[in-house]
């Protein structure tokens, strides 16, 4: 069939015509093979341009259309869609931006023009290899999958569960709740931490439309945001995997504590009577704080800030949470003397200051402090110290509790794989944006809640959870279809010998290996067209549609000529 | 009679005037013809536009590094060229051209042919050794007596057709003291526009055709005996055996052949792979099988395919790394396959392929 | 595979390595350790070897398990029988070190399964370049054997002369006849494969190598010598842009080199698709920027852009040079850069199947003296 190519040139008002001599443009392209008409217009995006286009394409039964103007981020669509109106695909358009690319930046009008000129060629020579693409239009699934059964995994679940879809909760444990279950209180109201969680797992297990997995964790994810493919594997059962569809994906995994072995200044393991603060709030919540022969501690140290050079950044609530431990402590214990010792005190938002100033008023010593170091002495224990002032001090304690940094949890790594997200300082899970994107992840559809994505308190995760509801609610709206990428990857069956260098590269999982034709191929709905396969075939098998080989070389030779 | 330019310098010089010619008049954008690239003297084809370039051409060196039917296949490949381009080629090289463009791989239009009476080239191998220049005289002194060199390609020494079909202008190489003197034929109108107006003698003259029918006369008698060398070697499936026995599959013969186009072999595709089972049940019927397998079932595969348009250049044995004598093999089968439609491969542009071509009553002889 | 060596079995030699290798072949066929034997053979007109598949017994006396010649890379008559799966047959295949290396490295590209396949190679005293051998094949094999008797190599391929892996162990068994003691010669296992072979065949493996081990260290020792030296010329030679040009000046683009290469493993080569055809204005165009383009154009594209490609599993073995028809020194040439490719990273192709190619392994911190370059 025969091609013509229309040429349309914008002046943009002011902005194209009077840096750029279109009418020399315009000669220089209008006799090029292929091209039927090459004209100007005011304004092609206006109504009146958008109009004048349709009926110019459909006038000179055009089968190809290039418009030189602004950016393709302003107007590409625009122009696809009057190219769909009238008839053509619109993948069979091209644009050249010859306002910020050329006229905004080009000072001497000759040199704009030449430049104008070289780039309406480039969009020319390239838009005769175009291809017809189809767009493509899948279900969008609405449910969801929630990785993690603590506070942040049930708070995200209970808040997506009666919006007409499915949720499925995913815990690597038997029970769920989470961290929170070990805790006696938590500041600073100093309510039961079993308060807050056990009404809502009765919640969870009465909701019809959430479906808990225990003993069960994630193997793989595949896909985008409305269309993943998950498999689950029971802890227990080596061959009994699950597999369901979701439209996103929640990732709730927690944290969990440095392990102070690592410092070993500390004598975390090494004496008796030095343990961290989650054995201290297992002990507190047994209702009996004792030393290791059984007798109650008379003065106890509460180190701050463990491991904290180590890991390079502050937990946020162990600070807050030392000072519950101080209550938990005065009130089994009345005439304790408690010894906290900090680098920094870390007591944000408006109700933490007052829970400090009660708990400081008797018999507890905040002691500014560096370079510690715990050791035995005779049948107690011996905390030496710089104070304030760099002098080394000596104090001598019965216990020692260490407040150690906040780690991620140790899946985050697998789940990091399997979900193709990154993780950011400290190994947590990176969220898209630090302060404009704080639940999204540059994976689209991943959300990240709770302690998963850096240490935070309760209410913190709380917030979180409703974020990625509403995120999720937005976005994954039941009935409504998802559009593919197009410009996807294509293997050719007869050139690919099967090295599977492409499947190395993929970081989508898009491609899968057919072992009768040994053959790669891709799976064009999760495919995001981002061409790592492209460039690792060294044979050339495998290309992208609307960016083939011939297409880049045809705008490069004239552009770069 | 046809008109001739006359010009009293070598062929090479000769013609390389009226090259320039051409291209500082515009009368062409571009010139395809062997050039020295080096200052060893190696010769390679050049696509020339500057008519300064022109000072290295050597257009008719016996060597072909490359049989031009290639370089003009894949210049007209994507389509046929916008602007006028002169191609100095050898007969079999041109004839190898008109083939490929019957089958869609190139395109004449805008195309001008110079082509020569063929005294025919030395094998790759002198070119490789830097021996040709060393060897001109002989080579200049043999034409101008009608003799044949025995350096040559065995396909050269042997080759009946010499004379170009299709060329706008021929020079004459054959029986012409081409060390002084060089007579151009302008063959074709076109011809003729292309050099109006060129400061040279031009004069009525011919080909002397009871000469050329004498060189070819002796040309058949090369032929008879390395045609009847190959009858004794490829006799039944076991001299095919012991002549292919060495192949070790590289397949440059089908690289260097310009009647091959397709883009990707059936030999090489994977409609020629064997599955483990394929193995096992021929190690069955055999107990042995030479790994990997095919290789007289190649060079079969390739005869079938090719002789029908096989011009006999020879640039297929001077590739093999281990010197089978292919061209004179596909040469044979390929002049016995055209004989018996009558063809001759590059004759005539608008001539069908036989293989496309229905005749009701063909090849009767068979029928018994 | 790559077990720590220091014992080895030891076969007696019955007349001589030839046939004892051979009988020691029949018996793994006769004690049905494996089905099948590949190794190279005279081909009927005598004036060349290819490698044949032999089931039945009685051709093995006709084998050759150390050719003069290597007219195709043992990998890739491995890759044409397993590429597309194991098949039933247990397959003992016997080729060089360079051609054992080769085939781990298409194994890792996924051409081979080696499965059902044991690789056994020997100690290598080169090759002789194809086309001397196979216009006289007699004079050919007395040079042959001349050149081992006497410890020779200046009759071997180039790339053979300054080779030291010629007693690698890449695959299953090595056949060592360095240090061995007069009449016999070491059966070295490196795999689980090559022990199981071993206790099948009741051969025990409780000898000393040490003889072995030293003798392959001087002279690996002395052939890297000669390597580095050889290399440092041939660098001044073919560096720079107008070397390289030289060099490849009589390059005809027939890609022969490639299509012997057992790397090079694509159906179709990038440099004979689509992708280096052009319309007829693109090489005019390139020819008015100097006033004339060499036809065919983009040789030097091929060469460096093969390079590129496949350098990272190059095992030197020679076969493109051996396969070109202009005696351009691509083998020296490309397995010079293959050297220094694969030290960037700590790699050596067909070292250990186990180990990822370069290509396709990321690493955060890597070649991190290229970040100042700019």
């Amino acid at each position: 069939m025969e091609r013509k190519i229309g040429v349309y040139i914008c002046e943009c008002g002011p902005n194209i015509s009077e840096k750029i001599d279109i009418d020399k443009v315009i000669d220089a392209v209008s006799k090029l093979d292929g091209v039927s008409v090459a004209k100007r217009y005011k304004l092609l995006c206006s109504e009146e341009g958008k109009k004048y286009l349709l009926d110019e394409i459909k006038k000179q039964g055009l089968t190809h259309l290039v418009v030189s103007a602004c950016s393709p981020r302003d107007h590409e669509k625009t122009f696809m869609e009057i190219c769909e109106k009238a008839g053509i695909n619109p993948y069979l358009f091209q644009m050249a931006n010859i306002r910020e690319h050329c006229a905004w930046i080009t000072e001497n009008k000759d040199d704009a023009t030449k430049k104008a000129i070289r780039m309406t060629k480039a969009a020319i020579r390239r838009v005769r290899y175009h291809s017809s693409l189809e767009k493509k239009e899948i279900e969008g699934n609405p449910d969801v999958l929630v990785i993690g059964g603590g506070i942040a995994g049930i708070e995200t679940c209970l808040q997506l569960a009666n919006s007409n879809r499915k949720i499925y909760l995913v815990e690597k444990t038997s029970s769920l709740g989470g961290l929170i279950n070990n805790f006696e209180k938590t500041y600073p109201n100093m309510v039961p931490g079993s308060d807050i969680i056990k009404q809502r797992i009765e919640d969870i297990k009465k909701n019809e439309n959430i479906q808990v997995f225990t003993d069960s964790e994630v193997e793989e994810i595949i896909g985008f945001l409305g269309n993943f493919e998950v498999k689950l594997k029971k802890v227990s059962e080596e061959n009994v995997p699950v597999e369901f569809n979701v439209g996103a994906v929640v990732l709730a995994t927690g944290s969990s504590v440095f392990d102070p072995e690592k410092t070993p200044q500390y004598g975390y393991k090494k004496l008796d009577n030095v343990i961290t603060s989650l054995e201290f709030e297992e002990m507190n919540k047994s209702g009996k704080i004792s030393l290791a022969n059984g007798e109650k501690p008379k003065t106890v140290a509460i180190i701050h800030c463990v491991g904290r050079e180590k890991v390079g950044y502050c937990s946020d609530i162990c600070c807050m949470y030392s000072l519950k431990f101080v209550r938990y402590l005065q009130d089994k214990i009345p005439n304790i003397k408690v010894f906290n010792f900090y680098s920094d005190l870390c007591i944000p938002g408006k109700t933490y200051q007052k829970f400090y100033e009660q708990t400081i008023e008797k018999n507890v010593d905040l002691i500014r402090s560096t370079d510690i170091n715990i050791e035995k002495k005779a049948n107690k224990i011996s905390v030496i110290y710089k104070d304030e002032n760099k002098n080394k001090k000596t104090l001598s304690v019965d216990m020692v509790i260490l407040s150690p940094a906040v780690i991620p949890n140790s899946d985050t790594n697998k789940l990091a794989e399997i979900t193709s997200i990154s993780q950011g300082d400290g190994g947590f899970f990176a969220e898209e944006h630090e302060k404009l994107g704080p639940v999204s992840t540059t994976t689209e559809g991943i959300y990240i809640v709770g302690s998963a994505q850096g240490p935070k308190d309760i209410s913190s995760t709380i917030i979180q959870a409703e974020a990625a509801t509403g995120k999720i609610l937005t976005s994954l709206i039941p009935g409504k279809k998802i559009e593919p990428e197009i410009k996807v990857s294509h293997i050719s069956e007869s050139l690919c010998i099967g090295c599977k260098t492409c499947l190395s590269v993929c970081s989508y999982g898009a491609i899968t290996f057919d072992e009768t034709k040994k053959v790669s191929v891709v799976n064009e709905v999760i495919c995001r067209g981002c061409g790592n396969c492209v460039a690792a075939c060294p044979s050339g098998a495998a290309s992208i549609k609307h960016f083939t080989f011939d297409q880049l070389y045809q705008e490069l030779v004239e552009a770069v000529q | 009679m046809t008109k001739a330019i006359v010009i009293n310098k070598t062929a090479d010089q000769g013609l390389t005037e009226v090259l320039k010619f051409l291209l500082e008049n515009d009368r062409v954008k571009g010139v395809f013809t062997l050039k020295k690239i080096n200052k060893e003297g190696d010769v390679s084809y050049s696509l020339i536009t500057n008519a300064d370039d022109l000072k290295d051409s050597v257009p008719f060196y016996p060597l072909m590094p490359v049989n031009a039917a290639k370089i003009l296949s894949r210049f007209t490949l994507k389509g046929p060229s916008d602007v006028p381009i002169v191609a100095v080629l050898k007969p079999c090289e041109l004839r190898a051209f008109i083939e490929l463009v019957k089958r869609e791989q190139g395109s004449l239009e805008n195309l001008f042919f110079i082509s020569s009476t063929c005294a025919g080239v030395f094998p790759l191998e002198m070119g490789k050794e830097r021996l040709i220049e060393k060897n001109l005289s002989k080579y200049f002194e043999k034409i101008k007596k009608l003799e044949i060199l025995d350096d040559l390609r065995p396909v050269c020494r042997s080759c009946e057709e010499f004379v170009p079909y299709n060329a706008d202008m021929t020079v004459k190489l054959i029986g012409e003291n081409i060390d002084k003197k060089s007579i151009i034929f302008l063959n074709t109108k076109k011809a003729e526009k292309l050099v109006e107006g060129i400061k040279l003698d031009v004069s009525e003259k011919d080909l002397d055709k009871k000469t050329l029918d004498n060189f070819k006369s002796k040309r058949a008698e090369e032929k008879k005996k390395i045609f009847a060398d190959i009858d004794k070697k490829t006799n039944g499936i076991d001299g095919l055996i012991d002549l292919f026995g060495r192949c070790i599959g590289c397949h440059a013969c089908r690289e260097a052949c310009p009647i091959c186009y397709c883009k990707l072999c059936e030999f090489d595709s994977s409609d020629c792979e064997y599955k483990p089972s394929n193995y096992e049940i021929e190690l069955r019927k055999r107990g042995g099988l030479r790994v990997p397998p095919g290789t007289v079932y190649y060079h079969l595969g390739r005869l079938d395919h090719v002789t029908i348009s096989c011009v006999g250049c020879g640039s297929c044995e001077d590739v093999c790394p281990v010197d089978i004598p292919l061209s004179a093999i596909f040469k044979k089968v390929g002049e016995s396959v055209q004989k018996m439609f009558d063809y001759i491969p590059g004759r005539d542009p608008k001539e069908d392929l036989p293989i496309t071509t229905f005749e009701k009553e063909e090849l009767t002889e068979f029928e018994e | 595979m790559n077990k720590p060596k220091n014992k080895a079995a030891v076969v007696k030699v019955k007349s001589d390595i030839e046939k004892s290798v051979l009988d020691f072949l029949k018996k793994g066929m006769d004690n049905e350790i494996f089905d099948a034997v590949l190794i190279p053979m005279k081909v009927p007109a005598g004036d060349s070897f290819a490698y044949v598949l032999i089931k039945d017994k009685s051709l093995l006396k006709d084998a050759s398990y150390l050719p003069p010649v290597m007219p195709v890379q043992g990998a890739n008559a491995v890759s044409s029988i397993t590429r597309l799966g194991k098949g039933k047959m247990k397959i003992a295949a016997v080729m060089r070190p360079c051609e054992t290396r080769a085939t781990v490295e298409l194994t890792k590209l996924g051409q081979t399964d080696l499965e059902n396949i044991i690789l056994i190679s020997m100690d290598c005293p080169g090759v002789l370049p194809l086309s001397d051998f196979v216009n006289d094949s007699k004079k050919g094999m007395k040079l042959f054997n001349e050149s081992i008797k006497k410890e020779e190599d200046k009759e071997m391929r180039p790339v053979c002369q300054i080779c030291d892996k010629s007693s690698m162990i890449a695959g299953d068994l090595h056949i060592g006849t360095l240090g061995a003691k007069k009449d016999t010669f070491f059966v070295i296992s490196n795999s689980d494969k090559g022990d199981e072979i071993l206790s099948k065949l009741k051969i025990s493996k409780n000898e000393d190598l040490d003889s072995w081990l030293s003798k392959v260290k001087n002279i690996s020792e002395e052939k890297l010598k000669k390597r580095k030296n050889a290399h440092k010329i041939l660098k001044s030679q073919v560096g720079g842009l107008d070397n390289l040009l030289d060099t490849f000046s009589q390059c005809i683009n027939c890609h022969n080199c490639m299509r012997v290469c057992p790397v090079c493993y694509c159906r179709l080569c990038y440099f004979d698709s689509d992708k280096v055809k052009h319309p007829s204005d693109d090489y005019l165009m390139r020819a008015e920027k100097t006033g004339s383009l060499r036809c065919p154009s983009d040789i030097t594209l091929f060469q460096m852009g093969r390079m590129m490609h496949m350098s990272l599993s190059c095992v030197s073995c020679g076969m493109c040079e051996d396969a070109c028809p202009m005696d351009i020194p691509v083998a020296q040439i490309f397995s010079m850069v293959a050297d220094e490719t694969q030290d960037l990273f700590d790699y050596v192709s067909g070292r250990d199947i186990e180990e990822p190619l370069p290509f396709v392994s990321y690493k955060e911190k890597e070649l991190e003296e290229m970040e100042d370059a700019a």
